[in-house]
Order: C-alpha cells, then sequence, then structure tokens
C-alpha cells in the first residue's frame, strides 16, 4: 500500500512535467497542424541554457530561467519562420513539415552538442525533502506541480478571455474559416510557436533542477507530448493534460510489474497500441 | 588506398539502405520510419548466428532476411493501418522499442556492449577481411539488390505501389488489395536492409545497439530525400554525396566529436534545404512517357476489349445487385435509412436528391467503403456484407468518385491499366517466377487498356499525364478506368457535373452503349435533362430516405418533389 501511494505520487508529479509538455506542444500542433518534432530538442536547447547561464555565468536561477524562456521561444519562431513558413508557401504536401521537423530536430540536438558540450549537466541544488505519512518527496516535485498548475490556469485564461486566445482556438477549429473572418494565421502561428516552445522550457528548466540535462532528453520530450495529445485527442489541450497524467500514471504504476529497465518503453508501447485502437483520442468526444 | 575502399564499402551498405527505404518512402509513399531497427534486426541475427551458432555462410544472411520480413510483416499488419502523421510517429516509436528490446535482451545481444568477433566472410580459406576484399562481396550485393528493387518498381506491382500512393481510396476502387500491398512492401524494403545489416555485421566484426539509432533512421531518409523520392538511381546518388560529406570533413581539423556532431548538423540542414528548395529532389521522379514503368510496344496491336464492356447476362434484363432496407448511422446521425434499391442489367438507375440526401452514403455501402448498420447487400443473390471495395470490384462491383480521385502523376493509359482486373504482374512472386507470363500479359493488357481509350476517345492522349488533361478528358479517363475493372455493376457518382453542352454529350451515349452492352449502371446526378434522358428508374432521396421511385416522367410531374427539389 505505502508503495502505491508513492508510486502514485511519482506518478502526478511526473504527470504535471508531462502534461506541461503536451500543453505546450498540443498547442503547437493543433492550431498550426505542423507535427513540430524540433519541439523536443528546443526543450534541450532551454535546459542547457538554463545550466550555462546559472552554473556557467553565475545568475540566480529565477533569471536564468528566464533566459531559457526567451532562448526557446525565438527558437519556436525562428523554426517558424525559417522553415514551416517557406514549406507552407511552397503548399508542401501536409507530411513534409513533420519531415523536414526531423531534419530540423537532428540538427538542433547537435548544435546543443557543440555549443555546449555533450556531457549530462546538473545544477547544484536539492530541495527540502518532505514525508505525508509513508510518502516522500521533495520541494522540486512541488514545483513542477505548482508550475503546472499555473502554466494551465494561465494559459486557458489567456484563450478564453483575450482576443489572441480567441483567435488561436478559432484556428484550432478550422484555419479556412479563421482566415476568412479575418484573423492573421501568420501572426498566431508565430505566436504559438512562441508560447508552446516558452512552455516547453520550463519544463526543461524544472528537470535540470531535478534530474540534470542530456543531449537526448528532447527525444523522450517530444514523444511524452505527443503521446500526452494523442490519448487525449487531437484539438483538446484538457486531453492533453488528462493524456499527460494518464501516462505518468500507467508508466508509474506499472513498476509493479514490469521491471525498471523496461520504464521507459511503456510510453512508446502505450503510444503505439493508442494509435492502432483509438487514434481518436480517449477524450474526444468531449472537446474542450 | 584501403580508405577509399572502406569509403566504398559504406556507399555499397547505405546504396542498399537508401535504395530500399526509396521503395517504401518514395514508390509507396509510406513513410515509415523504423528502416534503421531493420538494419538492426540484420545485423544482429548474423552477429547471433554466427558467433554463437556458428553457421555458415549463406544461413546467417538469408535467415536474417527471412526474419527481418517475417517480423516486418507481424509489425505492419497493425502499424500501416494508420498513415500520415501517426504512421510516422507510430514508426519511430516502433523503433525506439525495437532498440530497447536489443539492449534490455542482455543474455542475447551483448546489451550495450554489443556483439564482437564477428567472423568475415570466407571463400574457399580467402578471407574478405580487408576493405579491398570485401568490396567483392558488397559490390554485388548492391548490384542485386539494386536489381531486385527495379524489377520490383518496374513492373505492374511497381504501378500498382504509385497508383496507391497517389490516392489510396482511387486504388481500392480500381480493385487493388492496398493491404497485400503495404505488407509486402514493408516486408521487402525490410528484408533489404537486413542484407545491408548482415553486411555491416560481417564488416565491422561488431554489431552494437549505439549504430542503429533513430538519427541513422533519419540520416537514411536524407539520402532518400536529396536524391528524390520514387527515383532509384537518385538513392545512389543521394547515398554517394551523404557517405562523401563526412570523409571530406575529415580533412578539416576538428575534434572527433565535434566532427561527429557536424554531420549530423549537415544532413539535417540538407534535407531541410531540399525539403524547402528542391522537394522532388536532385534526380526527381520522371514524367509522362518516360516513366511509364512498362513497355508499351503491345498497345498498337488489336485487342478485344470487348470482353470488358459487356455484362455477364446476355441480351436479358437480369437483376444483379440488390440493397435492402440499407441503413447508415454515424453517432447519432442517420445517413441512410431504410433505403431499397435493385440494380439491374440493360438499366440505368439514377439517384437524385439535394446535397447531403444519403445518395454517395448509398454508394459507398453499396461498394463496400462504408459497412451498413442495418440492412443486407446481395450480389446476385448472395449475402456481400462485410466484404471490402477491392473484393467486390473483382466481383463486379466497381464505382467513380465525385471528385475524380485520378492517379494524377501517372500517365493517362496508366491510369487505366492498373485497372484492369487479374493482372498476374500484381502479385510480387509471380514477378520473379513466372516473368514471362507477366510479360505476355503486360503486353496483352497494354493493347487492351489503349482499346478502352479508344471507346471514350482519349488514344491521342495516352502517355500525356494525368494531370495536364483538361476537366472534360479527366471525366472520360474516370469512364475508363471504371470500364478497365470490367464490373457488371457500375456506379458512376455525378459523371457528368460541371461539363458543357458538347462534353455532355459525348458521355450520354457511351452511357447508353455500356448499358445496351449489359451493364447494370447507377448514376448520381443532378441535371435533370439528363437524368430524363437516361435513367430507366429514378429514386428520389432526401435526408436520407428514398422519397419516391419511378421513370423520370413519374418523378417530374409530382409537383411536391419538384418544389422540394428546387427548394
Amino acid at each position: 500500500m505505502d508503495l502505491f501511494l508513492q508510486l502514485l505520487v511519482n506518478g502526478l508529479v511526473n504527470g504535471s512535467h508531462y502534461a506541461l509538455l503536451g500543453l505546450g506542444f498540443g498547442l503547437i500542433f493543433s492550431t498550426t497542424r505542423i507535427v513540430h518534432f524540433a519541439y523536443g530538442p528546443i526543450y534541450t536547447f532551454a535546459a542547457y541554457t538554463v545550466w550555462q547561464l546559472a552554473a556557467g555565468s553565475g545568475l540566480p536561477l529565477w533569471l536564468a530561467v528566464c533566459g531559457g524562456i526567451l532562448v526557446a521561444a525565438g527558437l519556436g519562431a525562428a523554426s517558424y519562420f525559417a522553415l514551416y513558413r517557406q514549406l507552407e508557401r511552397n503548399n508542401a504536401p501536409p507530411l513534409i513539415p513533420l519531415i523536414a521537423s526531423l531534419g530540423l530536430t537532428i540538427v538542433l540536438e547537435n548544435l546543443v552538442g557543440v555549443l555546449f558540450g555533450s556531457g549530462v549537466r546538473t545544477l547544484d541544488i536539492s530541495g527540502s525533502v518532505h514525508f505525508l505519512g509513508p510518502v516522500f518527496f521533495t520541494s522540486i516535485h512541488i514545483w513542477q506541480v505548482a508550475s503546472f498548475v499555473v502554466i494551465a490556469l494561465a494559459l486557458g485564461f489567456f484563450l478564453r478571455q483575450t482576443r489572441y486566445g480567441r483567435a488561436i482556438l478559432a484556428m484550432t477549429d478550422d484555419p479556412e474559416m479563421a482566415r476568412v473572418i479575418g484573423i492573421n494565421t501568420r501572426r498566431v502561428s508565430y505566436l504559438v510557436f512562441v508560447i508552446g516552445s516558452a512552455i516547453s522550457a520550463v519544463a526543461a528548466a524544472l528537470i535540470l533542477v531535478k534530474d540534470g540535462a542530456g543531449t537526448h532528453m528532447g527525444f523522450h520530450a517530444v514523444f511524452m507530448g505527443f503521446v500526452a495529445v494523442i490519448v487525449g485527442g487531437v484539438g483538446s489541450l484538457r486531453g492533453a493534460v488528462a493524456g499527460g497524467f494518464l501516462v505518468a500514471l500507467v508508466e508509474s504504476l506499472g513498476l509493479f510489474a514490469i521491471p525498471t529497465d523496461w520504464q521507459a518503453s511503456i510510453s512508446f508501447v502505450v503510444l503505439f497500441l493508442m494509435i492502432m485502437l483509438r487514434p481518436e483520442g480517449l477524450f474526444s468526444m468531449a472537446r474542450r | 588506398m584501403e580508405y577509399l575502399y572502406h569509403v566504398a564499402v559504406l556507399f555499397c551498405l547505405y546504396a542498399i539502405l537508401a535504395t530500399s527505404f526509396n521503395l517504401l518512402v518514395g514508390f509507396a509513399g509510406l513513410f515509415a520510419l523504423s528502416h534503421a531497427a531493420f538494419y538492426a534486426i540484420g545485423a544482429y541475427a548474423t552477429a547471433i548466428m554466427t558467433t554463437s551458432l556458428g553457421m555458415p555462410f549463406p544461413v546467417p544472411m538469408i535467415a536474417s532476411i527471412a526474419f527481418a520480413a517475417l517480423l516486418s510483416g507481424i509489425i505492419a499488419l497493425p502499424a500501416l493501418r494508420v498513415s500520415g502523421h501517426y504512421l510516422v510517429i507510430v514508426s519511430l516509436a516502433l523503433q525506439v522499442i525495437v532498440l530497447q528490446v536489443i539492449v534490455n535482451w542482455k543474455s542475447l545481444t551483448g546489451g550495450t556492449d554489443g556483439i564482437s568477433g564477428v567472423p568475415s566472410f570466407e571463400i574457399f580459406d580467402f578471407a574478405l577481411n580487408t576493405p579491398g576484399k570485401f568490396l567483392l562481396a558488397a559490390v554485388p550485393a548492391l548490384i542485386l539488390c539494386y536489381l531486385f528493387s527495379s524489377r520490383l518498381i518496374r513492373s505492374p506491382f511497381g504501378r500498382a505501389l504509385r497508383a496507391m500512393r497517389e490516392n489510396e481510396s482511387a486504388a481500392q476502387a480500381v480493385g487493388l488489395n492496398i493491404l497485400y500491398m503495404k505488407v509486402s512492401i514493408f516486408a521487402l524494403s525490410a528484408a533489404l536492409a537486413a542484407v545491408a545489416g548482415s553486411l555491416f555485421a560481417r564488416y565491422f566484426s561488431y554489431v552494437g545497439a549505439d549504430s542503429f539509432s533513430i538519427d541513422e533512421t533519419i540520416y537514411i531518409l536524407a539520402m532518400v530525400i536529396l536524391g528524390g523520392t520514387g527515383n532509384l538511381r537518385g538513392s545512389l546518388l543521394g547515398a554517394a554525396i551523404l557517405v562523401a560529406i563526412p570523409e571530406l570533413l575529415k580533412f578539416l581539423p576538428l575534434p572527433v566529436d565535434i566532427a561527429d556532431k557536424m554531420r549530423l548538423i549537415i544532413y539535417g540542414s540538407v534535407m531541410m534545404l531540399v525539403l524547402v528548395f528542391r522537394p522532388q529532389g536532385l534526380v526527381p521522379e520522371p514524367k509522362g512517357k518516360r516513366a511509364m514503368l512498362v513497355d508499351t510496344e503491345g498497345e498498337d496491336r488489336k485487342a478485344d476489349a470487348g470482353w470488358l464492356l459487356e455484362g455477364a447476362h446476355g441480351d436479358q434484363v437480369a437483376t444483379v445487385m440488390d440493397g435492402l432496407n440499407l441503413g447508415k448511422r454515424f453517432g447519432g446521425v442517420v445517413a441512410v435509412r431504410d433505403f431499397t434499391i435493385h440494380l439491374k442489367t440493360h438499366r440505368i438507375t439514377g439517384l437524385i436528391g439535394p446535397n447531403g440526401a444519403g445518395k454517395t452514403t448509398a454508394f459507398n455501402l453499396l461498394t463496400g467503403f462504408l459497412r451498413p448498420t442495418d440492412g443486407r447487400i446481395e450480389l446476385r443473390g448472395e449475402d456481400i456484407a462485410g466484404k471490402k471495395p477491392h473484393e467486390l470490384v473483382s466481383a463486379g462491383v466497381a464505382r467513380s468518385f465525385q471528385d475524380l480521385r485520378l492517379f494524377t502523376n501517372m500517365t493517362v493509359i496508366e491510369n487505366v491499366l492498373v485497372a484492369l482486373p487479374n493482372q498476374a504482374g500484381h502479385r510480387v512472386s509471380s514477378l520473379f517466377f513466372k516473368p514471362m507470363h507477366v510479360a505476355r500479359q503486360e503486353n496483352q493488357n497494354a493493347a487492351v487498356a489503349m482499346a478502352i481509350l479508344r471507346f471514350v476517345e482519349l488514344d491521342g492522349k495516352a502517355h500525356e499525364t494525368a494531370s495536364e488533361l483538361s476537366y472534360a478528358e479527366e471525366k472520360l479517363l474516370v469512364i475508363a478506368r471504371l470500364l478497365a475493372t470490367g464490373a457488371e455493376v457500375l456506379l458512376f457518382d455525378e459523371p457528368m457535373s460541371g461539363l458543357d453542352q458538347t462534353t455532355l454529350a459525348e458521355i450520354l451515349p457511351i452511357l447508353k452503349r455500356l448499358a445496351d452492352h449489359g451493364k447494370a449502371i447507377c448514376i448520381i446526378e443532378h441535371n435533370l435533362d439528363v437524368i430524363n434522358d437516361l435513367c430507366d428508374e429514378v429514386f428520389f432521396l432526401d435526408e436520407g430516405r428514398a422519397m419516391a421511385v419511378g421513370t423520370p416522367e413519374q418523378l417530374m410531374s409530382d409537383p411536391e418533389l419538384t418544389e422540394r427539389y428546387f427548394k
């Protein structure tokens, strides 16, 4: 029972992380229909930037995180400008942006290695340890959950209450119609690339503090973002959040039955089964 | 010198990988990005069989090929149900899972240490243990793989693959078995990757999971895209360029790990630049007559296409198809309810009604594209529930689409050829075991296809690319392609919409002649003059049900219907 509670809490903490990744990835995907695979290395880039600023240049952590967010947002906008926008102009078939994104992925991933070196980076911060009955958690875990809650609420408010937010929702529903009613879809696309990448930077900074950063971490991250979106149903950000938590819980509670070596595979197997059996997502009927 | 030979061996390996990947990505249009996984499977299978089991050549290579083909076939069955983005992501996940299994199955694969000590090839005590000598194995392997791929592509099967790539539902509608094609091309592509894997293990005498990561798949993909998708020679060129570039980098004074990263950065950049500035690649897929994969010298011969244009019931009027009380619901929406129709030879049946009345849904039900939620469909008295579209085509029911769905990048005659029934060349095994039979049939088919084109008066355009036709010609080609299936029951979805009077006057007699020849015809049409002129019986559909059935005169004299129709 104690183990179960511990795994449940781990699942919820990781769920916050995956849900955050799902929010950022899902926002870009559902609005622009672009499978932005390079979301992964941009996330890695953010983590290394934060490390560089905090450990290398000695800036306070909060300032370093802001720097990481700025760099990620810039890279997000740049990838739309330099790659996806050009492909849209050529009227490339829908699969081409994804394939090009794979190219961008290996470019950025290796650029991280060239710029920052390829070793694992950790920050010398150890959070305080807390016990709630038999369950163990750290202040970093609390930060992860809290960041997710704040960002999710802020994003929800932004999407519903502001002009640009509503433009994003309109474009998610029907890009053609959005254009017809006079929404500048190019500007909205830039906006979601900036916001989505910024969100990924927050997740990256938290993971850096918690586990450290490695050059290949982005691959897993973008997959988790994709899994969250698929499990939740494309086009629904609430679904992406639910999907993120669900996958994390399956992954965590899966430890009951599956050796640790295989834990990393669980999410891929979940993704595989999900796309096979229910490509429209678990919650597709309850859109938004 | 040995260094140059080493580069040449690498080129051979990657040329095999790139051409086999092009089969899947370029010709079949399936972006299943797990090629490096099958490369790995081939390498590991050979390494395990030579080191642990001590098997002599050629057993390990054959086993590698067979194992990769089998495994990919099993995987393909579920994975190829999805398409587009999902297929890309699923196959990337698959690649990760395969590598995880390799790394975690330590007793078999050595885990992260890999397997070393794989013996090189030996021919009568002559060991191929230097790069120069290894070329004696690598070059013939490349040539064989290339010839195999080329045979596959330049055949009726290859033509069918391209048709599937152009439009999957249209390919089904002309009777192609999509599932068979996807699984076989996936398995064959994996088998060829396993050949490269097997050579890899022999050459480096070591296999480790690092060599087969996702980066490797993307590397091979970059070769295919740079060279040009849908062109095998392009893949050779792409492989040559992308193997040579990192070797040139070695002349720059860079630390080793930076050089390795630069290499990957270059591949990624090449891929993006090509996709933005030259998406067709360095050697684009040929178009027009040059793209014809099959010799068409037979096309000028006399051919009797009559058997394709005749019904099977001679002069008598017979009911061949019955839809009984058909119903279709999508969630809560009822698209068709309680719809009963009988299609007879020598008769033209019309479906009219406002947009959204369920006419096209009715077609989809009758041709197996949708499964009815209620009711039965019988063909010559036999229940055909649950049959796939391509099975129905060979049973004698074929349809056209309102939005045409031509194979636009193929020539006019290829559009017709691909639809001809019972082609031995559509089966991979016949290509290699009955090549003469395939060639003979192909010659006859070319003549038959030409005869059908003459029937619709498109023979002058036979070698033009379908995308270059005028709208009216496209409509004629749709009819020609539908006729080529030889089906007895023909369902035309708005064959005459958007045409001017002159073209109408060309198409109307064609449909009448088909009915005279004994076909059972059903058309969806909005033009009431056409309905009046052609149809023996008309169904007026609205809100998913038949509001009225009768001769055109009867329906048009009903004031209530006319009002409904023009509301």
